[in-house]
């Protein structure tokens, strides 16, 4: 097959454009998306849970260091049947249905105004204007399966695969991008595209606050198989036992004294 | 420590407090004098980090008890962020300083009724009832502060503080043994708990002192305070009436060994006529115990 040859107008006019407008676009959502941002509210029993639940984890994972009835006492505390936190709390379970809440659709609407709208947007916008380019090249052979990926608005057959459409060199931009946005604006910036996949993923879990009740209840059951075993048993006649045997006259002389 | 201040640029300054606000260190001293010998009039080099620094050099101001360097932090802290509780805070403590405790409590709560998950003015009230000297209140108050914030390790630390102050031993090792539940691997924590056991008395205390101790000495063989408390703990239990005989024989063989621990730590440490004084002192505290 013959060797293209792109005109350098392209790479002036289409591909490095591309590639600045993806990244200021990126830019410009972080700040917005910072702008309207709302402090989360939480409510004070919210991070009394939390606590708990950190306290009982930690009492089940350490809880062999303290003396047995230490342990019971605090086991008492959580998993009595009349009076044990984890029985006497009753949280009002969250409301299912993010609609019903006005904080959350006002949310859910930011988020889509900094995040999904711009995409559509400036993919529309990208699309129309630079259609049925052929872009760049990348370096290295693909098989015809990477055709609808790469050329996207070119529909041609002969074409090889490895060539990039300018659609296409959008997309991966838009994806490609991640480790700059990290390196201009620091971790966890909200220009990040993966992220946002992954929330629409996973939308439906996040979107619902996790039920103290059912975390309770949970982290009942798990305290109550809990077992105490004394990890500090015999800690002292331990003690003697190794420094004797890094140090033999020293046992020796423990034994001639003792017998 | 002492810090040659000509020697420092501002940056080499700035990194210094960045590192000092990292590890949470105090340096109460060094910052103020640090401040003034060489950042103050760089301020306006540092950018967005001046008002971290500004809020570090006003804890440091009201530590050294420099009032009106504490002011000025935080009258630039109030111009530019004139809604932020943070700087109410930091206002509060100011009054605190002064004296005013009503004024500061007054700020302290209109903190929390407007922000309830907030912990910083609900410790201040603790502090400012400390220092007051009403320690059963601070008691109640760090109690009541202790049921919603549960896994705050330095509030059970402080009213493990506040409990041995008021001698209430037992409910003092609860706060330990909390803090053990958080950090087991701290042979700090396992001292002070085997200490506040050995303070309670009686065999079944003793016991748990000694493997308290013993722990403490085994997480860090270095530990001298908790040696010598093991040797005490040892002494007292091969003493005590309710000792079984064979324990009374494993609490000698272990008080030896211990004896013989904080011997080899002197004679590695010190001259070997200080090694002397302090084996006639253990010596005596054998007889004594």
């Amino acid at each position: 097959m013959a060797e293209l040859l792109l005109d350098p107008n392209i790479r002036g006019w289409v591909f490095l454009p591309i590639v600045v407008i993806t990244f200021l676009v990126g830019i410009i959502r972080h700040y917005v998306s910072i702008l309207l941002a709302s402090q989360k509210k939480v409510e004070v029993h919210q991070v009394q849970d939390s606590q708990v639940m950190i306290r009982s984890r930690l009492l089940r994972e350490n809880g062999q260091y303290i003396p047995r009835p230490a342990f019971i006492m605090r086991r008492h505390f959580f998993n009595n049947e009349e009076t044990g936190y984890f029985k006497t709390q009753k949280r009002a379970p969250v409301s299912q249905n993010p609609m019903s809440d006005p904080s959350m659709m006002t949310d859910m609407l930011k988020g889509n105004v900094t995040n999904v709208l711009p995409m559509v947007l400036i993919g529309g916008w990208i699309n129309w204007m630079f259609s049925g380019f052929v872009t760049t090249k990348v370096p290295f052979p693909l098989t015809l399966r990477f055709k609808p990926m790469l050329q996207r608005g070119i529909e041609l057959v002969t074409l090889d695969a490895a060539w990039v459409s300018s659609a296409s060199w959008y997309f991966l931009n838009v994806f490609g991008l991640r480790s700059i946005y990290t390196l201009v604006l620091g971790e966890n910036n909200a220009a990040d595209t993966s992220r946002l996949l992954q929330d629409q993923v996973s939308g439906a879990a996040m979107s619902m606050p996790p039920d103290p009740k059912a975390a309770f209840k949970s982290e009942w059951e798990a305290l109550q198989i809990c077992e105490h075993n004394w990890v500090l048993n015999g800690i002292d006649s331990d003690l003697v036992g190794t420094q004797g045997r890094l140090d033999p006259i020293e046992s020796i002389y423990h034994q001639s004294k003792t017998n | 420590m002492a810090w040659n201040y000509d020697k420092l640029s501002w940056s080499e300054v700035r990194d210094l407090f960045r590192t000092w606000r990292e590890d949470s260190e105090r340096k109460s001293k060094d910052v103020v004098d640090l401040w003034e010998a060489v950042l103050m009039d760089k301020v306006d080099h540092l950018g967005n980090e001046k008002y971290l620094i500004l809020e570090q050099v006003c804890v440091a101001a009201l530590d050294c008890y420099r009032l009106s360097l504490a002011e000025y932090c935080i009258k630039i802290l109030m111009r530019e962020f004139p809604g932020s509780l943070r700087v109410h805070k930091y206002h509060a403590m100011h009054l605190e300083a002064l004296e005013m405790y009503d004024e500061a409590l007054e700020v302290l709560d209109s903190i929390i009724k407007r922000d309830e998950t907030n912990a910083a003015p609900r410790k201040r009230r603790v502090a400012i009832l400390k220092a007051k000297g009403r320690i059963t209140e601070a008691i109640k108050e760090l109690a009541e502060y202790l049921k919603k914030f549960m896994s705050d390790q330095e509030a059970w630390h402080e009213l493990c503080d506040l409990y041995l102050q008021e001698q209430e031993y037992s409910k003092a090792a609860f706060c330990m043994e909390e803090l053990i539940l958080h950090n087991p691997h701290s042979h700090l924590i396992y001292q002070r708990y085997a200490e506040i056991k050995y303070s309670q008395g009686g065999y079944e205390n003793m016991e748990i002192a000694k493997v308290y101790f013993a722990q403490a000495v085994k997480l860090n063989p270095n530990n001298i305070r908790a040696l010598y408390g093991l040797l005490l703990v040892t002494n007292n239990i091969a003493l005590s009436a309710k000792c079984p005989t064979a324990k009374k024989k494993e609490a000698v063989k272990l008080s030896s060994w211990v004896a013989n621990q904080i011997e080899k730590q002197y004679s590695a440490k010190a001259s070997h006529d200080d090694v002397r004084g302090v084996e006639g002192l253990l010596g005596q505290l054998q007889l004594d115990a």
